[in-house]
């Protein structure tokens, strides 16, 4: 019985240590993906910063006026209204996200998946509003103009990179649901993805201001 | 059209507001923390919330000069 109990309290006392040498693998891991992941957003800021150079200088220099002329008209500016709510969409999809991560932080896991749901509905909405936009814009497409192949590149990249975020989300949110890859204390992934989906929204401030305010 | 231009105006004026509140309501909870990926994210809310106020500049006829 005694040599029971004592066995019953090494393996207690052994499964005690592995639990916070794993905690120490993990806290440091976490440090290190962490750099990395904000790495990867720096290296895609560069990315997105390279084309806006690129459309500054043909906007500034290349084109005598702006919007240019096209066939001897000059085309349209871009429906700034519908783009404006459209960027109310995106921007609110940030404050369900970061709420979602807070919910889990906290131990509440309805408001985390209810705000997720809001995260990927508000998402996927701006992707189709920026279809629409796409569909109606009348800038002479993709390589008509200068104009077209500036705003289709640059917006076009960004919404690859929401439909991505919108992708990581969904894949994140069935992770919660489904596995225990992550809790309260271990969540790199939703870190990741609250850190990516806030990157695509800032990304779209540069691009709301150059193309529809400027 | 002019009319519908309208519609979208005040949504886009009204949902900035919210979010640009709640942005900055995040962003207060965050101000304290002092981690690689806080300070991240308090970037990030700050650029949101900016966002926000150049929708409000475009919903008010401030931004573009010149009219949409």
């Amino acid at each position: 019985m005694a040599v029971s109990v004592a066995k019953q309290g090494y393996e207690l006392g052994h499964g005690h240590d592995e639990h916070d040498h794993e905690e120490v693998i993990y806290q440091e891991t976490r440090d290190m993906r962490l750099l990395g992941f904000v790495l990867f957003l720096c290296s895609d800021v560069v990315l997105f910063s390279s084309f806006i150079f690129a459309y500054i200088y043909l906007r500034t220099t290349v084109a005598p006026t702006w919007p240019p002329i096209m066939d001897g008209h000059q085309l349209p500016r871009l429906d700034t209204a519908f783009a404006a709510v459209n960027s109310v969409v995106l921007f609110g999809s940030g404050v369900t996200m970061h709420y979602a991560m807070e919910g889990w932080k906290h131990g509440n896991k309805g408001r985390f998946n209810l705000f997720m749901l809001f995260t990927i509905i508000l998402g996927s909405g701006f992707l189709g509003g920026q279809a629409y936009e796409y569909a109606h814009a009348q800038i002479g497409g993709w390589s008509g103009s200068i104009f077209g192949a500036s705003f289709f590149t640059l917006t076009g990249m960004h919404g690859f990179h929401v439909f991505v975020g919108v992708v990581y989300l969904a894949v994140l949110w069935w992770q919660t649901s489904r596995t225990n890859l992550y809790d309260t204390h271990r969540y790199f992934g939703l870190t990741a993805g609250t850190l990516y989906w806030h990157f695509v929204d800032v990304i779209w401030v540069a691009l709301f201001f150059l193309f529809y305010l400027w | 059209m002019e009319g519908l231009a309208v519609i979208e105006k005040v949504i886009a004026l009204a949902g900035a507001v919210v979010v640009a509140v709640f942005a900055l309501i995040s962003l207060k909870g965050e101000w304290p923390k002092t981690g690689l990926d806080d300070q991240v994210t308090k970037l990030l809310l700050g650029l949101m919330a900016f966002g926000c106020v150049l929708v409000l500049l475009a919903a008010t006829g401030v931004l573009p000069r010149g009219g949409a």
